[in-house]
């Protein structure tokens, strides 16, 4: 049982689930206390030392079916098809049994292991047969299903098919001369057949259900990280979705880091007003020292987002991301713009993240049918919303700066910037596309203290890294 | 300490909870493999009780660690009583002038002191917190450390020596073994992840939101006076709220006060008016409320006309027959 649940925990592992040895160990443990009369109990202690994250249950509980049911539960299918197939009852199958148990004893006692356990039915130590094959060509490897075919020939080379062909020729042969009713002989030899042709259907279904289990996981693990790498530009609506579910996970890492960098500088000098307070209650003896605490310095926030067809996606991500970062700055203040800018910080401040970009990207605000034209946008922010940048703020605009050939207004960004802490521009086109066509990124560019490409959830998330206080 | 599955599931039913085969299985596993429990899931579906019916049911006492950002040691463990330790330097100053008698020189004088100081760091100054209660109880404990979650990392780590070998260090005395090892559950709301080292010493139960028996057969039981009619109906609606995207979702503690609440004020079936005055006990934003409303607006359209509309074709078959 052992190597069947370190088998399990390797196969844990393979599908991206952390299982160290100290939880196989306990997983060995449980599986003493529960015993494996019951299934369901046995599982359930499997989960409770080995799974850890609610988000894994999932997984664990499809691999749980298909590990420690898979090879016997096939072999139990076929052995029973078998059995329909000469349509004998429970009893009659026994029987028959039986009686082929006496002739084999007769006749075949030079008969291989792996023909006595196939022809007489015992499942379990047939099962056991295939797993010690399955070690021997080391099935575990198989990835793709270009390789079924390989592993299926090289395990039936492992068991010895080739051999047991040969005695159920024989057998056949053997069966001629005994003097068995027509009915009898009949019956036999069909049951010979069947059982060779199971034997193989078993082999094959067996290696296919060992390319499923790995390839499982491994398949939704690429999906995942392909996610991160891939253009905003170009995602189906499944993978929006999927996308905002990474977002929040991964503001949601960022905060845990945070937490952690905090902590660190969060004792500040020594405080003698609150020690002696204190420490009156023993009679001004300092046991317990007190330090000031120091200051956080949250910055503000200034976001300006292009929620122009072309950058939408990208605009969607950043929005949302700094959203669920909010509490980590001292204000969060959100502007959206095509042709003419709008506020948005009041719809994000009542509503859900998720509502709120409903509202900022459907167009009540400002219309986002227009042709973009950041001149205008810039320059209508700094008549009406100059006073929301201050020494304080860090001003993020996202847009791939394509100005249709309108006026680019530079002067304004550059006065933008006097006013402010930073202002940084996140490109969501790559780079080398810069400053073509109509694209006014270089003349921005002098006035932004940085530029950066954000074209994936990586990029962004590696910008708003650096964003957030230390 | 318990038997089998069916006990712990037995012995929880009697003290009001419904545990599920699969929560029973890990408290059975927990007890027997001596290791803790650390329990995740939404707030308000019944963790902390677990604890509260475990100790219940082993007839054992329930010691309880509330955790915090900003708990230490200090709180949780153990703490120093200097005021005390403070004082007694200062009644017994005449006895400590004793001991030096016929030292000469401050060498000797402090070596003297010094083989006495472990008068000073002793147990009797040490003021116990709930970890070294449960360490060193004579008695088996249930110990409860309530909302992991929110404490420090640093408290996180600070644990794993209690929790893996039951034991602490008082640095100045030495370490603590557990007389009776304690049952130990910790819960957490996920607010953060807990570290892998943690996770590696625990046993894992995720509680989720119960199905729409379970609930029925949790407010039968919690709330007996409560009209059959108004439960279900109210099963229903918070399972269909559950489906919505709220900021925080009801939970069973929510479910089953509303109830109380509708139970009071003697109510047998759900209406409009009714709905909106006390909508606030199961939803607690402001955003929540509104799309609750809505939501519920719509059961309560459906219901009617699922009854009108069975009683429009029973008239309608009325007058067929009356042709």
């Amino acid at each position: 049982m052992e190597d069947k649940l370190v088998e399990f925990a390797n196969l844990l592992r393979q599908n991206g689930i952390r299982v160290s040895l100290a939880e196989t160990l306990d997983a060995v443990a449980a599986s003493e206390v529960t015993g494996l009369g019951e299934r369901e109990l046995f599982r359930a202690g499997l989960r409770a030392t080995m799974i850890k994250r609610a988000s894994e249950l999932p997984v664990f509980e499809e691999l749980f079916e298909v590990f420690f049911s898979g090879l016997g539960e096939i072999i139990k299918g076929a052995s029973k098809e078998v059995q329909d197939a000469l349509s004998m009852s429970d009893k009659d199958f026994q029987q028959f049994l039986d009686d082929m148990d006496e002739m084999l004893k007769k006749h075949g006692e030079e008969l291989s292991e792996l023909a006595k356990n196939l022809l007489q039915n015992n499942n379990g130590q047939l099962e056991r047969m295939m797993r010690a094959a399955a070690r021997a060509v080391r099935m575990q490897g198989i990835q793709r299903t270009i390789e079924e075919n390989y592993f299926a020939r090289a395990l039936a080379r492992a068991l010895g098919f080739d051999k047991i062909e040969q005695e159920i020729k024989e057998l056949r042969e053997q069966l001629d001369k005994l003097d068995l009713g027509p009915g009898m002989k009949a019956k036999m030899e069909e049951y010979l057949d069947r059982r060779l042709k199971m034997l193989e259907d078993i082999i094959r279904k067996y290696v296919r259900q060992e390319r499923e289990k790995r390839d499982m996981k491994a398949r939704e693990e690429q999906r995942m990280n392909q996610l991160g790498d891939k253009s905003f530009y170009y995602l189906s609506d499944q993978e929006l979705e999927k996308m905002r579910e990474a977002v929040t996970r991964l503001a949601q890492r960022l905060k845990n880091i945070i937490a952690v960098r905090r902590k660190r500088m969060k004792k500040g000098r020594f405080d003698v007003k609150r020690t002696l307070r204190a420490n009156m209650a023993n009679g001004g003896v300092p046991f317990h020292l007190k330090f000031e605490r120091r200051k956080r310095e949250k910055p503000q926030i200034l976001i300006m987002c292009d929620v122009s067809d072309s950058v939408r996606n990208a605009s969607r991500f950043m929005l949302q991301f700094v959203y669920s970062l909010q509490d980590l700055y001292s204000r969060v203040r959100s502007f959206v713009f095509v042709a003419d800018v709008g506020e948005v910080t009041e719809s994000f401040r009542t509503n859900d993240v998720k509502e709120a970009l409903d509202v900022a990207l459907k167009g009540d605000i400002i219309n986002v049918y227009a042709h973009s034209d950041f001149g205008r946008s810039f320059r209508n922010f700094v008549t009406d919303h100059i006073g929301a940048v201050n020494k304080r703020t860090t001003v993020i605009i996202l847009g791939d700066a394509r100005n249709n050939y309108n006026l680019p207004h530079d002067w304004c960004l550059r006065e933008i910037r006097q006013r402010a802490r930073r202002v940084i521009w996140l490109n969501p086109e790559s780079r080398n596309t810069w400053g073509f066509g109509d694209s006014e990124m270089e003349r921005y560019a002098i006035h932004c203290d940085l530029v950066e490409e954000c074209r994936n959830l990586n990029q962004l998330y590696r910008v708003i890294d650096q964003l957030v206080p230390r | 300490m318990f038997s089998s599955i069916e006990h712990v599931v037995e012995s929880f039913g009697k003290h009001n909870y419904i545990a599920s085969r699969r929560i029973a299985t890990v408290i059975f596993l927990a007890a027997a493999m001596k290791k803790p429990v650390l329990v995740e899931g939404p707030a308000g579906v019944g963790k902390t009780d677990l604890a509260k019916v475990l100790a219940a049911s082993l007839k054992e006492e329930l010691i309880r660690l509330q955790c915090y950002e900003g708990l230490d040691e200090g709180k949780a463990l153990y703490e120093w009583e200097y005021a005390k330790q403070l004082l007694y330097t200062q009644i017994l100053k005449d006895k400590v002038t004793e001991v030096l008698v016929g030292t000469t020189g401050l060498k000797e004088a402090v070596d003297r002191i010094a083989s006495e100081d472990e008068v000073f760091f002793s147990e009797r100054f040490i003021l116990p917190r709930p970890l070294m209660k449960a360490i060193t109880s004579e008695e088996q404990v249930v110990l409860l450390i309530d909302e992991i979650d929110k404490a420090d990392a640093e408290f996180e780590a600070f644990l794993l020596e209690l929790l893996s070998d039951f034991q602490v260090t008082v640095p100045e005395i030495g370490t603590f073994k557990a007389k009776k090892v304690p049952l130990v559950i910790l819960t957490s709301n996920n607010a953060r992840e807990m570290s892998d080292a943690l996770k590696r010493r625990c046993l894992h139960l995720y509680i989720d939101f119960p199905n729409r028996e379970q609930e029925l057969a949790i407010i039968r039981l919690k709330v007996p006076e409560a009209a059959e009619k108004l439960a279900e109906e109210v099963v229903n609606v918070v399972q269909s709220l559950r489906k919505l995207d709220l900021k925080k979702t009801p939970g069973i503690s929510e479910t089953l006060d509303w109830v109380k609440a509708l139970t009071l004020l003697n109510v047998q079936s759900l209406d409009n008016a009714l709905v909106d005055e006390t909508l606030d006990t199961i939803v607690k934003y402001e955003g929540d409320v509104r799309k609750a409303q809505e939501e519920l607006k719509e059961y309560l359209r459906k219901a009617r006309t699922r009854r009108t509309g069975t009683e429009a074709t029973g008239s309608s078959d009325d007058k067929d027959l009356l042709n």
